[in-house]
């Protein structure tokens, strides 16, 4: 009964997604206020039927519901209940409802938070987020039915979830990365509207930042818990694989973070106008290829759904009118469109060019190395594969150059930026960097290994610059606190981002020339060396979980006889699914990770270990938490809030001129 | 001129999907063996049923004939067997390569030929029997060599035991038609060329 409620609830969300994305458009052209008026309430209960369809999913899953064909092959009685509840969107079927709950959410979110907006702007957003919702709604109705059951012959013990997806980390990784993906159709929405409405002035831009800001802080939180899940997770240490799934995640994310930064020029000087609105295209037209390579198996990966070509090709379908719909309109309307805001050579705007010609560049590479062997097997030229070595190298030498703009970046000022005042701070910058540098370095007792050393310089280089550079605003604002309070908060965000982007280099690369590892063979009592640390195998023992078996070893570490931690490695087999689980013991600290994976049994009561110390290795996800930190920190800038009073005073145009001029 | 630039975004990913749409209906697993055109590995392993009986490269050489890497813990290779014993009526001689699951002692599997070999009898009984006969796979090394990454599996190999073909993935009347089906009548009547010439 309640799946069959399911059912019907997103039925009636397809309805009103499909309401919205009629009515209002209707509205927008006819200019009939009353049919505009009714895509808040037509958004809010879209999402009202959505999150119903979710819930009664999550019920039959709670509710070990075997008739439901997708319940019983991914979950199972002996299930703990909160794996039961996260099995709900462990499945390509179940992660679709969820999917879809997130975007009417983020529908009804901009109805309701956009009180600012003309409501005829409004209205087209809403329109375009209705039909977006429309296509995945169907997607998750007609192609990938959750709800489908199996009677009257049903398992009476269900398949078990995934070992792999049974984890804290699983439980909000992929529902972050859904905001985020999802939240730029919010920017996508921005876009289409300022295109049908043929007006390009920087308002667009200044309504859509904080959306695009948001979904690029929710996308950055769900690489990064996927990164850190993997490396804990999967029993070898490693924190980013590559794989052509991270990379779908990964070329949003790069195209994300452009577009923030050109929504800045846009907003403030009035430039870049086509050039913002085809990346807030982009952006959303990655993620929906991202969601088209994972669901459709053109791409051979480990996260992919099981695949289904009908799928693929609904999916296709959806890209060609969503992304190849978008870029027409865009090629047509764009032709008119003129910037006129003029600026030197030496400015924030050229910076910012600066950064969005990195920031394609490492998604052209992410793009290619995706997507070159699939060309290439298509062309008929036989199978290629591109790994970690091509990624590697591209990207070391892309964080050079982008690293030392970095640093200088927020020093720029727009238009026009003069050399000299910049040499003495730059000067100074430059030898903080070094002791900094030098510092770490001896700290971390390191000597060899230039790029390790390259890394240290540029995360210095850019830290330093971004402390400097906000040190020196703070000054010019005014003495003390009350220099530090004018500052925006805005401006703060930038500067602890950027300073998370100089603190996952340094995790990057100490982490990468540094890690140290071991593969032994360990008794009882047997005691390994590596890096200075001592690792004794206290004890072996049989592990009994609800739905696991397996065997356990508790270690002991010490340094120079001094006790360290306990530490407590597992390998689990699970027992329906009779699939073998690492579960690595690690020992976190900011300077370094102890991480001890059991291997294979071996003859005479003895195990084989992996012993690996991970140098900085905490600094990578620290990095990313700080970039996100800063974009919801720049969420809470006032301007984003202080125009809803003014903007009934104002009109719309030359408001933004008075803001920023 | 410039104008026309904006249309730049539309034609690449109009060209992208071109290769999104044929990379739908194209098996992204199937990739050319690094073995194709080459003889078959060396291998010394015994046959499933009787482990005294041991076989090698030389004495499967002779005649074309279908390799299928199987095992009875394999859902897709249970339903392939109806097919290739139709294959087997039609006259085509395939060999079984038997790919036993790895055995974990630390839970307390240990490995039991004649249980196993009870299994295979079993559902060789029950979905039909494909198999001339089937060579276990001891240590999967014969497998390891093939560049076998999954079951089920197939190779063509040819009267000099040359590999002329590698699939990935079940075999079904649309796979051996398109597929198998030509080369395979090709290398027999290249065998009984061959074997007329020969003195």
């Amino acid at each position: 009964m309640i799946p069959e409620l399911g059912q019907l609830a997103l039925t009636f969300a397809f309805v009103l997604s499909l309401m919205l994305g009629v009515i209002p458009l209707y509205g927008s052209y006819t200019g009939n206020e009353r049919a505009l008026m009714l895509g808040k309430p037509l958004a809010i209960a879209s999402a009202l039927f959505a999150g119903l369809a979710f819930a009664a999913l999550s019920y039959a899953f709670y509710t070990d519901d075997f008739t439901v064909i997708n319940v019983a092959s991914n979950s199972s009685t002996v299930l703990p209940w909160y794996y039961k509840l996260t099995a709900t969107w462990g499945s390509h079927e179940g992660s679709m409802v969820l999917w879809v709950w997130i975007l009417t959410l983020w529908t009804a979110a901009v109805a309701l938070f956009s009180k600012q907006l003309p409501l005829l702007m409004q209205g087209r957003i809403l329109g375009v987020m209705g039909w977006i919702g429309v296509g995945f709604i169907a997607f998750s109705l007609f192609m990938s039915n959750a709800f489908e059951r199996s009677l009257p012959y049903f398992p009476a013990e269900g398949n078990d979830l995934n070992p792999l997806l049974q984890d804290f980390g699983m439980i909000i990784h992929p529902p972050l990365l859904y905001m985020g993906y999802v939240g730029f159709a919010v920017s996508f929405a921005f876009a289409i509207a300022a295109l049908l409405s043929g007006k390009f002035d920087s308002t667009w831009a200044r309504w859509a930042r904080p959306w695009t800001l948001a979904a690029w802080m929710f996308l950055t939180l769900g690489i990064m818990l996927g990164s850190w899940w993997a490396y804990k997770e999967l029993g070898w240490g490693g924190w980013w694989f590559w794989d052509p799934v991270e990379n779908a995640s990964f070329m949003p994310w790069l195209v994300g973070t452009a577009l923030i930064h050109t929504l800045a020029v846009t907003e403030k000087r009035g430039t870049f106008k086509s050039w913002t609105v085809l990346l807030a295209l982009a952006t959303f037209s990655l993620s929906l290829l991202g969601a088209f390579l994972v669901r459709s198996g053109v791409l051979v990966s480990v996260h992919s759904f099981a695949t289904d070509p009908s799928r693929g090709l609904f999916l296709l379908v959806f890209l060609l009118i969503v992304i190849g719909g978008s870029l027409l309109l865009y090629a047509l309307r764009m032709r008119s469109v003129r910037s006129q805001a003029r600026f030197e050579l030496f400015s924030r705007e050229v910076m910012l060019w600066g950064n969005n010609v990195f920031m394609l560049t490492a998604t052209l590479v992410v793009f290619l190395g995706t997507l070159l062997p699939l060309f290439h097997q298509e062309l008929g030229l036989g199978s290629i594969s591109i790994g970690e070595p091509f990624f590697d190298a591209m990207f070391f030498y892309l964080t050079i150059p982008f690293s030392l703009l970095l640093g200088l970046g927020p020093w720029v000022r727009w238009k026009q930026q003069k050399w000299q005042p910049l040499i003495p701070p730059m000067a100074m910058i430059a030898v903080a960097t070094l002791i900094v540098a030098v510092g770490l370095m001896a700290a971390t007792q390191s000597v060899q290994a230039n790029v390790a050393l390259i890394g240290l310089l540029l995360g210095a280089w850019v830290g330093m610059s971004a402390l400097g550079e906000v040190g020196q605003r703070i000054r010019q604002f005014g003495q003390g606190l009350a220099g530090i309070r004018k500052l925006s908060a805005s401006h703060y965000g930038m500067t602890t981002a950027h300073i998370g982007f100089a603190v996952m280099v340094i995790g990057i690369a100490m982490t990468t020339t540094y890690s140290v590892e071991r593969d032994v063979r360990m008794q009882v009592g047997d005691t390994v060396s590596l890096s200075g640390y001592d690792f004794t195998l206290l004890d072996l023992y049989k592990l009994d979980g609800p739905n696991f078996g397996g065997e356990a070893a508790d270690l002991k570490v010490e340094r120079d006889g001094r006790f360290i931690t306990n530490l407590h490695a597992e390998k689990r087999f699970y027992t329906i699914q009779r699939t073998v689980m690492t579960e690595a013991a690690i020992h976190a600290r900011l300077s370094r990770d102890l991480y001890v994976s059991l291997g294979e049994a071996l003859p005479g009561d003895a195990w084989s270990f992996k012993v690996q110390v991970k140098p900085f290795v905490r600094w990578i996800w620290l990095g990313g938490l700080l970039m996100a930190i800063g974009a919801t920190w720049s969420l809470f800038d006032q301007r984003y809030r202080r125009k809803v009073t003014r903007r009934l005073k104002v009109p719309a145009r030359n408001e933004a001129e008075v803001a920023h001029a | 001129m410039r104008k026309w630039l904006f249309f730049a975004p539309l034609a690449i990913f109009l060209a992208v999907s071109v290769f999104l749409y044929t990379g739908l209906f194209s098996d992204p697993w199937s990739r050319d063996s690094a073995l194709l055109n080459r003889p078959m590995p060396e291998f010394d392993l015994p046959d499933l049923m009787q482990p005294q009986q041991r076989w090698n490269r030389e004495l499967l050489t002779g005649e074309p004939f279908l390799l299928s890497v199987w095992g009875v813990w394999c859902p897709t290779c249970k339903a392939q067997l109806r097919f290739m014993t139709e294959l087997r009526e039609q006259g085509i001689p395939i060999i079984g390569l038997y790919y036993p699951l790895p055995v974990d002692p630390a839970f307390g599997d240990h490995f039991s030929l004649g249980q196993l070999q009870r299994d295979v009898q079993r559902e060789l009984a029950y979905f039909g029997d494909p198999y001339q006969f089937n060579i276990l796979d001891e240590n999967r090394r014969l497998s390891f060599d093939l560049g076998v990454s999954g079951s089920p599996e197939t190779f063509l190999v040819d009267a000099d035991g040359t590999i002329r073909m590698h699939h990935v993935g079940d075999m079904n009347p649309r796979v051996w038609r398109n597929l198998f089906a030509t080369a395979f009548e090709e290398l027999q009547q290249a065998a009984l060329v061959y074997q007329e010439v020969k003195p």
